[in-house]
C-alpha cells in the first residue's frame, strides 16, 4: 500500500511539479470538454455538472502546489542564489527524436514569477466568473488556458515553447468568441490573425535559429539539430549561434515581431483594445494578466538571452518602440470613454515601460521591466474585473453614463479606487516599485530623456483621476448620482459575492507587494545582475557601448 | 504459376485478387440451374436466376472490398520490415514497396468506408409505384441506382489498389506502365462515376482525355529509352545511363517525356490543370484517393526513373534545374490558386498541386547533388513519411466534405459554414486537418515539412558567405537550391490564409441549415481516429516509430 501510494501524485508532485502543473489542467480540462461527446447520457450530465467546481478545484490545487514550490516546501530551493541555473528541471523525456525536441521543464527567477501569477489568476478569474454562462464549458477552457500559460512559461524547448504559444490562442479565441460582447466575431478573428501571423514569424525565427544548431550532446537527431533552449544559449555564448551578423539581426527582428505583437507595442497593438473591450472578464484579466507578460518573456528569454549583441544593436528602436507605446498609450487613454478600452490603453503604455526598462541595459533597469510584468499582472486584472463588474451590474461601459456609484456599490467603488491609484503608480502599491526603478535606470543611462516617461505617469494620473472623479464621485444628487439609461430603471446594487471576493485577493495583493516588493523582487534583480554579468556585458563590450 | 513462397510475399496483391473475384461472383449466386439437353434432369449451377436473400444484400460488395482491403492492408503492414523477394523477374518485393503499398491500401480502405455513406446502399430501397409522389419515387430510383452499382463501385476501387500495389513492386518499366494504366484507368470510371450529376461526366471525361494523352506520351517516352538501351529493366537502365558517354538524344529526351506522364501523376505544374475539375466532380471519397494513393504512386515512378535510374553517382543530376523550376512553379500556383476558390474540393485539390510542389523541391534538391548519402536519405524520408501522413490528413478532409456529401453538396464554401455548430467534433478534426496541411507544430504536417526543409538547408549547408555585409552579396553566394527551402517557407506562409479560411468559416458563419450533422457512425470515428493520429504522429513516439519505418524503407529503395 505504502508503495502504491509513493508512486502516485504526490511523488511526482516531489520530483517533477511543473510537468504535473503544466499538464494536469490541460489533461482535466480536455477531459472535461470533450466526455460529454463521448458518455452516455448520465454520465454525461453527470460530468456538465461537476465541470465548474472541479475545475476550480484543480486550480487552487496548482495554486498550492506553486506556493509550495516558493515557500520552499517543495524542493527546499533558495530563490535568492539560483545563478542563472534552472531549478526544478526534470530528467528529458525525448519528444520527437529525429528532430531533436525533449519535454523539458525548469523555472528561474524570470519565469517563476509569471508561473506563480498565473496560478493566482486562474481560481480568481474562475471565482469571477462563477456564474457565467455555459460553466460547464467555460471553466474547463479557462483551466486549459491554464496548462498553456505556464506550459509557455516552463518549457526549454523551443518547439514545445511554440506549441503551448500557439494553444494558449484556441482558448482565448473561444472565451472571446463564445462569451464576448456584441461585436465578439470581429474582435476574436482580429485577435486570432494578428497573433497567429506574428507567431508564424517568429516560428521562422525559430526554425533559423534550429538551422543553426549542432548536434545535440545526447541526443542522436536525424537532422542534426536541436531545439534545446538551454543547449542553444550555451552555444549562443560560446561562438556564437549563428555566424552572420545580418542573419543575426533579421532573426532578432522575426523574434521582435513575434513578442512586440502579443506585448503588445505600438504599432502592432490594434487587436488588444478590441480584444479587450469584447472579451468576458475572465477572458480580460488572463489576457492583461498573463498573455501580454508572455511577450516580454519571450523576448527576454529568446531573443534577448540569444542575441544579446543584437539587442545592443538595437537599443534605439527599443527606446523608440517603447516611448511611442508609453505616450500615445497614454494620449488616447485620455480620449477614451470606454471603461474596458482606457484600460487597455493603459496596459499599452504600460507595456511600453517594459521595453525601455530592458533598453537601459542595467540590473535596476531590468529587475524594474520584471517587477512591471508582476505588478501589471495583479493590478490590470483587478481593473478588468471591476470593468467586468460595472458591465455586469450597469449594462454599460461608458465611462460618464454613471456617476456616483460610491453610493450605489461601494465595494465596487472601492476595488476600483484602488485599482486605479495602483494603475497610475501610487506610491505603497505595486505599480510604483516597478516605474520608480525602470525610471531610476533610464535616468541613469540615458540623462534628461526620461522627461518623457515622467510626464506620462502625469497624463496616467490625470486620466485616472478624471475618470475617478466623473464615475464614482460627481452627480446631481449624491444619494442618487446619474444612473445610465441601459439600467431601465432596474435598482443599482452592489458587487456579488464571488467578484467581490476575487477583487479582494487581488486588492490585498497590490498593497501587499507595494509595502513588500522585496518577497519577488530580491530574485528579480537578482537574476538581472546575474543575466547583465553574464550577457549583457560582453554583448556591450563587443558593440562598443559602455556599459 | 506461383510457389508458395511468392504467393505468401504476394499476399496483399492476391487477396485483392480474391476480393475482386468474389465480388464479381458472390452477388450473383442465385437459384439458377441448367437441364441437361434431353433429359428433365436440372443441375444447379448457382449463377444466375434469383438471387438468394444473403447475395441479394447490397451491401455485401462493400463488405468484401472492406474486408480484402483491410486485409491487403494489415499484411503490407506487416511485411514492411521483412519484405525481400522476386517474383517472375519483373516484380521486387522490397520494404519500400510494402510501405508504398500500406499508403496505397490505408488510403484505398479509407474510401471505401466512406463511400459507404457518400453512396450508401438501401436495404429498403424499392421500385417505385403510381402511389408515390414525384420526389419520392425519385429518391427511390436514386436509391435502387446506388444499389445497382455497388458491385462496379468496388470491384474498380479494388483494382485501383491492385493497380498501385503492383505498381510500387514494378522493377520493370514496362510493367510499371501496365500497373499505372490499370490503376488509372479504373480511376478515371471512378471519377466519373455519378454520371447523373453533370459535373461527374465532365470531370472524369477531362480527367481521362489529358491522362490518356500523358499516357501516350510517357509510353512513347519509353519506347524511346528502349530504342536507347534494349532494356526496360530498372537496373539494366541505370547501369546503362551511368556508363552513358555524353548525352544520348534518346535517352534525355524519353526519360523528360516520361516525366510528362508522372507530372500529370502527382499533378505538377503544368499538367495539373485537370486535377481540379476531376476532384471538384468526383465524389469526395474518391478525390481523396486521387490527392494522396494517386499522388504517392506517382511519386514511387518519379523515384524509379530519377532516383533509380537517372542519378549520377556525384555531382548534379540532368534534370535538377528543370525539376527546380517546376516545383517551384508548381507550389506558387496551386497556393495562388487555392487562395481565390470558393470550392473547398478546388481548394484542396490545388493544396494538393502545392504540396506536390514542396515534394518536388524537395527531390530537386537531391538532385543537386551537394547532399552525402546520409542528407540525400534524409530527405527521402521525408517525401515518403509526407506521403504516408497525407493520407491521414488530405484525405481526412476528403471525408469530412463526404460527410456533408451525404446530405447533399460539399462544392461551395458555404456549405462548411457553421459546421461548429452543428457538430464541433467533426469541424474541430476538420481544422486539425488544415492547420496540418498548413504545417503547423506540433501536428504530423509540420515534422515532414521541417524534414524537407531542414534536408534542402543541410544540403545547401555551407554554402552561404557569412561574411558576406549584405543581403545581395550574401545571397549571391549561396547555392541555388536554399531558394527552394525559401520557396516552401513563402508558399507555407502563403496557404495559411486559405486554410485559416475554412477554419474561419467552420466557427464564425451562421450555417445556411442549422440541423445537427447526419450521425454517420463509422465515418465519424474514422475521421476522429484521422484526427487523433494526425497528432500522434506529429509528436511523441509515434512519430519516431513512422520515422524509422520510412527509414528502413527509404534505405531500400
Amino acid at each position: 500500500m505504502y508503495i502504491r501510494s509513493n508512486l502516485g501524485g504526490e511523488r511526482l508532485i516531489q520530483s517533477d511539479p511543473l510537468t504535473f502543473i503544466t499538464l494536469t489542467p490541460l489533461a482535466v480540462g480536455l477531459a472535461l470538454l470533450i466526455l460529454p461527446y463521448l458518455a452516455p447520457a448520465s454520465m454525461a450530465d453527470f460530468t456538465r455538472k461537476i465541470s465548474r467546481s472541479l475545475s476550480m478545484g484543480v486550480a487552487l490545487a496548482i495554486f498550492a502546489i506553486t506556493t509550495a514550490l516558493f515557500l520552499g516546501q517543495i524542493g527546499n530551493i533558495d530563490w535568492l542564489n539560483l545563478q542563472g541555473e534552472y531549478v526544478f528541471q526534470n530528467e528529458e523525456v525525448t519528444l520527437l527524436k529525429s528532430i531533436g525536441v525533449q519535454w523539458v521543464v525548469g523555472v528561474d527567477a524570470l519565469s517563476f514569477p509569471m508561473v506563480w501569477l498565473t496560478a493566482l489568476l486562474i481560481p480568481i478569474s474562475m471565482l469571477v466568473e462563477w456564474d457565467a454562462k455555459k460553466g460547464h464549458l467555460f471553466h474547463p477552457l479557462i483551466l486549459i488556458m491554464e496548462g498553456a500559460l505556464i506550459g509557455v512559461f516552463v518549457v526549454l524547448d523551443l518547439f514545445v515553447f511554440y506549441v503551448f504559444w500557439e494553444l494558449t490562442l484556441i482558448p482565448m479565441f473561444f472565451l472571446i468568441l463564445v462569451w464576448g460582447g456584441d461585436d465578439r466575431r470581429y474582435a476574436s478573428m482580429k485577435f486570432f490573425i494578428y497573433t497567429f501571423t506574428a507567431s508564424v514569424l517568429m516560428l521562422i525565427g525559430i526554425l533559423v535559429m534550429y538551422f543553426h544548431t549542432g548536434e545535440h550532446s545526447n541526443l542522436e537527431t536525424l537532422t542534426k539539430h536541436h531545439f534545446d533552449l538551454v543547449e542553444m544559449t550555451a552555444q549562443a555564448s560560446g561562438n556564437g549561434l549563428i555566424a552572420g551578423e545580418g542573419l543575426r539581426h533579421f532573426v532578432w527582428l522575426l523574434l521582435l515581431i513575434g513578442f512586440a505583437t502579443k506585448m503588445p507595442s505600438v504599432p502592432v497593438h490594434t487587436w488588444l483594445p478590441d480584444a479587450h473591450v469584447q472579451a468576458p472578464t475572465a477572458g480580460s484579466m488572463l489576457l492583461a494578466g498573463v498573455m501580454l507578460k508572455m511577450g516580454a518573456y519571450g523576448f527576454l528569454r529568446i531573443a534577448v538571452t540569444i542575441f544579446p549583441e543584437s539587442t545592443v544593436v538595437f537599443t534605439p528602436l527599443l527606446i523608440v518602440l517603447g516611448m511611442a507605446s508609453l505616450v500615445y498609450g497614454a494620449i488616447v487613454c485620455m480620449g477614451q470613454t470606454n471603461l474596458k478600452r482606457m484600460v487597455a490603453y493603459s496596459s499599452v503604455s504600460h507595456m511600453g515601460l517594459i521595453f525601455l526598462g530592458i533598453a537601459t541595459m542595467q540590473p535596476l533597469g531590468i529587475a524594474g521591466a520584471l517587477f512591471m510584468m508582476f505588478a501589471h499582472g495583479i493590478i490590470s486584472p483587478l481593473l478588468f474585473a471591476v470593468a467586468g463588474a460595472f458591465k455586469h451590474h450597469y449594462h454599460t461601459l461608458e465611462i460618464g453614463s454613471m456617476r456616483g456609484i460610491a453610493h450605489h456599490s461601494p465595494w465596487l467603488a472601492g476595488h476600483m479606487m484602488l485599482g486605479w491609484m495602483a494603475s497610475l503608480g501610487l506610491p505603497l502599491l505595486a505599480g510604483f516599485v516597478a516605474e520608480i526603478a525602470v525610471m531610476i535606470a533610464f535616468w541613469m543611462t540615458f540623462g534628461w530623456l526620461v522627461i518623457w516617461p515622467a510626464l506620462t505617469l502625469i497624463i496616467t494620473a490625470v486620466y485616472y483621476l478624471t475618470s475617478m472623479q466623473r464615475t464614482i464621485f460627481e452627480g446631481g444628487d449624491p444619494h442618487v448620482g446619474v444612473l445610465p439609461d441601459t439600467m431601465h430603471g432596474e435598482e443599482p446594487r452592489d458587487i456579488t459575492w464571488h467578484e467581490n471576493a476575487g477583487m479582494f485577493v487581488l486588492g490585498a495583493l497590490t498593497v501587499l507587494f507595494g509595502i513588500m516588493p522585496f518577497i519577488f523582487w530580491d530574485m528579480m534583480s537578482d537574476w538581472s545582475t546575474e543575466f547583465m554579468l553574464e550577457t549583457l556585458v560582453q554583448a556591450m563590450n563587443s558593440q562598443g557601448v559602455k556599459p | 504459376m506461383l510457389t508458395i513462397e511468392e504467393m505468401e510475399i504476394l499476399l496483399p496483391e492476391l487477396t485483392l485478387v480474391a476480393g475482386i473475384i468474389l465480388a464479381v461472383l458472390i452477388p450473383n449466386l442465385g437459384d439458377s440451374t441448367l437441364r441437361i439437353p434431353l433429359t428433365r434432369t436440372r443441375i444447379p449451377v448457382f449463377i444466375g436466376g434469383t438471387r438468394f436473400k444473403s447475395t441479394s444484400d447490397p451491401r455485401l460488395p462493400a463488405r468484401i472490398a472492406i474486408l480484402a482491403l483491410f486485409v491487403a492492408f494489415v499484411f503490407s503492414f506487416l511485411e514492411i520490415k521483412s519484405a525481400s523477394g522476386e517474383v517472375g523477374g519483373v516484380i521486387e518485393i522490397t520494404s519500400f514497396t510494402r510501405m508504398m503499398s500500406f499508403v496505397f491500401y490505408g488510403a484505398l480502405l479509407l474510401a471505401a468506408i466512406a463511400t459507404t455513406y457518400r453512396m450508401p446502399a438501401r436495404l429498403s430501397a424499392r421500385a417505385p409505384t403510381e402511389k408515390d409522389s414525384e420526389s419520392r419515387a425519385e429518391a427511390l430510383v436514386a436509391a435502387l441506382m446506388d444499389n445497382r452499382r455497388q458491385v462496379d463501385f468496388h470491384i474498380l476501387l479494388m483494382m485501383v489498389g491492385l493497380g498501385m500495389g503492383l505498381m510500387a513492386m514494378a522493377s520493370n518499366l514496362f510493367f510499371m506502365f501496365v500497373a499505372i494504366e490499370l490503376a488509372s484507368l479504373a480511376a478515371y470510371v471512378l471519377v466519373a462515376f455519378h454520371k447523373e450529376e453533370e459535373v461527374g461526366g465532365e470531370a472524369g471525361a477531362k480527367y481521362f482525355i489529358v491522362g490518356s494523352v500523358a499516357s501516350a506520351t510517357g509510353i512513347y517516352g519509353m519506347s524511346l529509352v528502349y530504342l536507347w538501351s534494349g532494356d526496360l529493366d530498372f537496373d539494366a537502365l541505370a547501369a546503362s545511363w551511368a556508363a552513358m558517354d555524353g548525352l544520348d538524344p534518346f535517352a534525355v529526351i524519353g526519360v523528360g517525356l516520361m516525366l510528362v506522364a508522372f507530372g500529370f501523376k502527382v499533378s505538377a505544374a503544368p499538367f495539373h490543370l485537370a486535377a481540379p475539375d476531376a476532384y471538384a466532380g468526383a465524389s469526395s471519397p474518391v478525390a481523396g484517393v486521387l490527392a494522396t494513393a494517386s499522388k504517392a504512386m506517382g511519386f514511387v515512378a518519379l523515384f524509379r526513373v530519377l532516383i533509380e535510374v537517372t542519378m549520377p553517382e556525384e555531382g548534379e543530376a540532368l534534370w535538377f534545374g528543370i525539376l527546380a523550376i517546376i516545383a517551384v512553379i508548381t507550389m506558387t500556383w496551386g497556393n495562388l490558386a487555392a487562395l481565390t476558390s470558393e470550392n473547398p474540393k478546388r481548394m484542396l485539390a490545388y493544396s494538393s498541386v502545392a504540396h506536390a510542389g514542396y515534394m518536388l523541391a524537395a527531390m530537386a534538391a537531391v538532385g543537386s547533388g551537394l547532399g552525402d548519402s546520409s542528407t540525400t536519405e534524409l530527405v527521402l524520408v521525408a517525401i515518403v513519411f509526407h506521403l504516408t501522413i497525407l493520407v491521414l490528413f488530405k484525405l481526412g478532409a476528403f471525408l469530412v466534405l463526404g460527410m456533408l456529401e451525404t446530405e447533399g453538396r460539399s462544392h461551395r464554401l458555404e456549405d462548411l459554414h457553421g459546421l461548429a455548430q452543428r457538430d464541433p467534433l467533426i469541424a474541430g478534426s476538420m481544422f486539425i486537418f488544415m492547420l496540418a496541411l498548413a504545417g503547423v507544430p506540433p501536428l504530423s504536417g509540420f515534422l515532414s515539412k521541417l524534414l524537407m526543409i531542414n534536408g534542402i538547408v543541410n544540403i545547401s549547408a555551407g554554402t552561404g558567405s557569412t561574411s558576406a555585409d549584405g543581403i545581395i552579396p550574401w545571397a549571391e553566394t549561396v547555392d541555388p537550391v536554399f531558394w527552394l527551402a525559401m520557396a516552401i517557407v513563402l508558399n507555407s506562409a502563403l496557404s495559411l490564409f486559405y486554410y485559416l479560411r475554412i477554419g474561419l468559416v467552420m466557427f464564425f458563419e451562421a450555417p445556411e441549415n442549422a440541423k445537427p450533422l447526419r450521425k454517420a457512425l463509422h465515418l465519424r470515428n474514422t475521421i476522429l481516429v484521422l484526427t487523433v493520429l494526425t497528432v500522434f504522429f506529429g509528436i511523441g513516439s509515434g512519430a519516431d516509430y513512422l520515422l524509422e519505418l520510412v527509414k528502413e524503407a527509404v534505405s531500400d529503395l
